[in-house]
């Protein structure tokens, strides 16, 4: 059936000006429309903790020896090692519907594609928890690592100069002086990690430190320690900042010297990784989850955590239900504790510090052109742009040509102080973000504004602990990890108490915790 | 007077700039990167404009005649620009060196025109009135060539005969300036000759304009394209000159039909004559029906399944009269079942088994198709293979890419696999190689007996293909995998060595 077409009246003056206008080809350039929103938006029930809101009373009681708080990693580590341990009687408590916090995961019809965490470096032989897991879940067999799961080539890629080179590190333009510099820092580099004071998990390297010139690094910014050891170099400085910004969502100068040297120091390259997936580390969320989902309560906000000291015993408020524990894993934020835990010294968690983040999934219905033909890599980095970057979603695929695309696009906002950051971020709406994350991209990809058809923003005002200087060798800070806190039976798990929020930390934090919550309850 | 006079100037001004353009477009066309060969040739060429004017200051007498010998020098140089370049590229190395050599020579004969001119006119005009007329008719002609060029004589005549029509015009003008300034000359005869020459010449090359075309063209595209395609994955060209058809994909030479029968028995007959009782077959890649044209020789062969990405590639072999002439028509054999497919996943989401594989991809000269050559790629395809199967994989030049190839012979190692590598020499190629893998522990004996009619292959000739002489011998090597790829490293490496 014909439309009936539509009369248009058109005054003289339009038609001249749109007659006109056409007539020398200026016509407005149309961008196509693109859909999308903001997703997993979870600060509402946070602020709901904040301002102390009301919450109904509970009808329901149950009781487990133990109760975890949080699904992220940590609390989905602990339920790992307590089931394996022959433990079964206990629950973990998670706000959202689905749990993995930072290592959730989603999928279109084109490919999964991670909400944050996105790899795992290529754990060596001191993660010995890691390596178990990965062992489990069949990425690690007879030592040898299944080679579709680290990261295929091209890896990493640096757009720098008008063009794109390999690795991150930058290689274009720079001078002997330059090349000098990122000598001699590999090399002090070197002399850290032979220190074999910087190592993952975090705590053994500190236990076994007694060095206080690696202690006294906690208390200068990395900025302050490049100008000490007279690194002025702009490119290398750009690469520790971008390190920073990339791992700690803060820039150089607000990060402490000992995490910066972290990063750098403590691994070994054994073999080249990292370990990576579609789905990012949703792809050990998703089988965590499937193999403890009898364990585990979604949508069980957790929003009061009381001792009876009578009983000796703790009562966990979540929704209309209160469960009694005998002794409470928190894997939830740290900095949460004083909202939650009755009593708990809000003075303890004041240099828990973290910083805000935005990720995008971005939908391609076709790939954009490359300049000068450079494939694609896994990571895709800008130099000189405020974001850090795209990873490719379908990276590993062992196809031969990929039509569509999803990449997540990361974008830690450390210019502002987080407080500042984190209003920014809820102030501007997702337009806002739209237009300032393609016009990053049309740096790299003049086209992409014909490519996208989605994309998906989620905004996390708390996204990473960010280790300012002085937090990782504060009190505060091992009085938590030590569980020193009056609080007898709540064991903390999170990975901010390593100061660095990766998954390789969480996984430490929940398994010693469940490790030492059965202690404590004589189950070992 | 005056105006045949300011009309000459323009003439001459559109010569110039007429010069200048094809120059620019020459060496776009030639060279690619329309940007920097326009720029470096512009400014060349209007640096040498300025050493020809400086230079004027040296020429103190009989200006005229001066000026008719540059007018000359301008015809012949700019005239035969185009046709001399042209030839230059095809068939010398040297087609930048003379490139900007001809910029600066015209370049400088015709700064030397406008001061000259204007110093003939200064005693018979107002010195106002001569330069402003000059630039004037100089900037007009410099327009109507501008426009000329784009519109009506690159696609009506070329860059060759555009350049000899204006390399005539400048003749004509020489000529025409006897008579204009014959006051001002001595003896005009001499150099009207000249000029007559010159006329000649010009007229000779405009009328054998044709050869110098169809020369350079010979030479710039050895065979007549007699198909070209731009498909989802590739382009896929192919050439005729004679008897020797030849396929491209991606501009990456795949056959010739003159030797490829070395190539594909070769490729077939070492591995799939040591087992005679092979009854089914794969290949991978291989679009082009050749191998599966060896495989057809094996009557005890029941079934080839061909893995190839590309439907168009597939399609055309089959049914195209030269092609499927080439492959015998073996993509229309009853035994044969095309699946148009990506070889990796497809193996991945299948479970047939198979006797005998051939693995004939494209080189590895990406990221995307080095994956087909990683150990990953070679595990699971050797999950295919019967426990008596073999696998050969084509894996390019041990000669030109020694370091590529050994590191194929790593790789299937790596994945688990007893390997033979061998090669042969197809002349269109060089020296070849291919590597035969079974799974450990099994054992390879050369065929004792192979299919009638082989044009290249012998049965006595097989075990001499194995011996590496020392040109070729191994290197040590490190696996290709998904996540290291270095043969792409390696190979893009070692043949840019050969190509520089």
């Amino acid at each position: 059936m014909r439309k009936k077409p539509t009369p248009v009246k058109l005054s003289r003056r339009d038609f001249l000006a749109a007659s006109s206008a056409a007539l020398i080809g200026l016509g407005l350039k149309t961008d196509r429309p693109i859909a999308g929103g903001f997703v997993n938006e979870s600060f509402q029930l946070g602020h709901m903790l904040r301002d102390r809101q009301p919450f109904p009373k509970t009808t329901k009681t149950e009781k487990f020896p133990i109760v975890i708080v949080g699904g992220g990693m940590a609390g989905l580590s602990a339920a790992w090692q307590l089931e394996r341990r022959g433990f079964h009687d206990f629950v973990l408590l998670e706000m959202d519907k689905q749990p993995g916090g930072n290592s959730r995961w989603d999928e279109n019809e084109i490919t999964a594609y991670p909400w944050a965490a996105h790899y795992v470096p290529v754990p060596n032989a001191r993660a010995t928890f890691v390596r178990e897991l990965f062992e489990e879940f069949g990425a690690l067999k007879d030592g040898k690592w299944e080679e579709r799961y680290l990261c295929f080539t091209p890896q990493e890629r640096l757009f720098i100069h008008g063009r794109w080179q390999e690795g991150i590190e930058p290689a274009v333009g720079l001078t002997d002086r330059d090349r000098e510099q990122f000598k001699r820092f590999d090399d002090l580099m070197q002399q850290f990690r032979a220190s074999k004071s910087f190592t993952i998990p975090t705590q053994l390297g500190i236990d076994s430190s007694h060095s206080l010139e690696i202690a006294k690094l906690d208390r200068i910014s990395i900025a302050e320690w490049m100008q000490q050891q007279k690194f002025d170099s702009t490119y290398l400085r750009w690469y520790v900042d971008y390190a920073c910004r990339d791992d700690y969502g803060a820039p150089a100068a607000a990060t402490s010297a000992w995490a910066g040297v972290h990063y750098y120091a403590s691994r070994e390259h054994e073999e080249k990784g990292p370990l990576t997936w579609p789905e990012g580390n949703g792809w050990i969320a998703r089988r965590l989850i499937q193999k403890l989902n009898r364990y585990i309560r979604p949508q069980a906000m957790v929003h009061r955590i009381a001792k009876d000291k009578s009983r000796n015993r703790y009562s966990v408020l979540a929704g209309d239900t209160e469960f009694i524990a005998d002794a409470v894993i928190f894997a939830a934020p740290t900095f949460l504790a004083p909202y939650l835990i009755e009593g708990m010294s809000p003075a303890l968690t004041k240099d828990f510090v973290y910083s805000p983040w935005l990720t995008a999934n971005i939908t391609l219905d076709r790939l954009p052109r490359e300049i000068h033909n450079s494939e694609t890599a896994w990571d895709n980095v800008i130099y000189d742009s405020p974001s850090l970057g795209y990873v490719v979603a379908n990276h590993q695929s062992i196809r031969q040509h990929e039509e569509r695309s999803v990449w997540t696009y990361y974008w830690a906002l450390a210019e502002k102080t987080p407080p500042d950051a984190r209003r920014f971020l809820l102030e501007k709406d997702w337009a806002y973000w739209k237009d300032a994350i393609l016009a990053d991209l049309s740096r790299i990809h003049p086209d992409v504004r014909d490519c996208v058809s989605r994309i998906d923003i989620m905004r996390m005002g708390h996204a990473m602990i960010h280790p300012s200087v002085g937090f990782i060798f504060s009190e505060n800070r091992r009085a938590l990890v030590r569980s020193h806190t009056g609080l007898d039976r709540l064991f903390f798990a999170n990975s901010d108490l390593s100061g660095i929020s990766i998954f390789e930390e969480a996984q430490y934090r929940g398994v010693t915790a469940a490790m030492k919550a059965m202690v404590a309850l004589g189950k070992h | 007077m005056a105006p045949l006079l300011f009309i000459s100037i323009l003439l001459i001004a559109a010569c110039g700039l007429i010069y200048e353009l094809i120059a620019g477009a020459l060496a776009s066309y030639l060279l690619g990167d329309s940007i920097t060969q326009f720029s470096t040739i512009i400014g060349s060429y209007l640096f040498a404009m300025g050493i020809g004017s400086w230079l004027t200051r040296y020429i103190s007498r009989s200006l005229v005649t001066q000026f008719i010998w540059i007018e000359l020098m301008v015809a012949v140089f700019g005239g035969f620009s185009s046709s001399i370049l042209f030839l230059t590229f095809a068939y010398t190395q040297g087609f930048r060196v003379l490139l900007y050599f001809i910029v600066i020579v015209i370049g400088m004969l015709v700064g030397l025109e406008i001061p000259l001119l204007m110093r003939i006119l200064k005693d018979r005009f107002e010195f106002r009135d001569v330069v402003a007329n000059v630039l004037t008719f100089d900037y007009l002609g410099a327009l109507g060539a501008s426009l000329l060029f784009p519109i009506v004589l690159v696609p009506q005549l070329g860059l060759v005969r555009s350049a000899i029509l204006f390399g005539i015009v400048n003749a004509a003008v020489a000529l025409w300036g006897t008579f204009l300034f014959k006051g001002q000359l001595r003896s005009p005869q001499p150099l009207r000759f000249a000029c007559l020459v010159v006329l000649a010449l010009l007229c000779a090359g405009m009328a054998g304009a044709k050869h110098v075309i169809a020369a350079a063209d010979d030479s710039l595209y050895a065979d007549e394209v007699i198909f070209a395609k731009d498909t989802r994955y590739q382009r896929i060209v192919i050439t005729r000159w004679r008897d020797d058809t030849r396929l491209f994909l991606n501009s990456h030479l795949q056959f010739s039909s003159r030797d490829e029968y070395r190539y594909h028995e070769a490729l077939v007959h070492p591995g799939l004559g040591a087992n005679p009782s092979a009854r089914r077959v794969i290949v991978l890649g291989g679009g082009d029906g050749l191998a599966v044209r060896e495989i057809l020789r094996y009557p005890n062969v029941e079934s080839i399944t061909l893995v190839d990405l590309d439907k168009q590639m597939t399609e055309m072999f089959r049914s195209n009269d030269i092609l499927s002439k080439l492959n015998g028509g073996s993509l229309a054999s009853p035994k044969l079942h095309v699946i148009n497919a990506d070889a990796f996943p497809w193996l991945e989401q299948n479970t047939d088994m198979f006797d005998f594989a051939i693995v004939d991809f494209p080189d590895p000269t990406n990221y995307s198709l080095g994956k087909l050559y990683t150990t990953a790629f070679y595990r699971l395809l050797a999950k295919h293979i019967t426990a008596n199967g073999m696998i050969v994989v084509q894996s390019t030049s041990p000669m030109f890419a020694r370091q590529s190839y050994w590191t194929i012979v790593e790789t299937l190692k790596q994945a688990g696999l007893q390997t033979y590598p061998y090669h042969t020499y197809v002349p269109s190629f060089g020296e070849w190689g291919f590597v035969l893998a079974s799974a450990k522990g099994a054992t390879y004996s050369p065929p004792r007996q192979l299919p009638k009619d082989l044009r290249f292959l012998t049965v006595s000739a097989i075990p001499e293909l194995f011996e590496f002489p020392a040109d070729m011998q191994p290197v040590a090597a490190e696996a290709n995998r998904l996540n290291d790829q270095n043969l792409v490293r390696h190979y893009d490496r070692e043949w840019r060595d050969i190509s520089h």
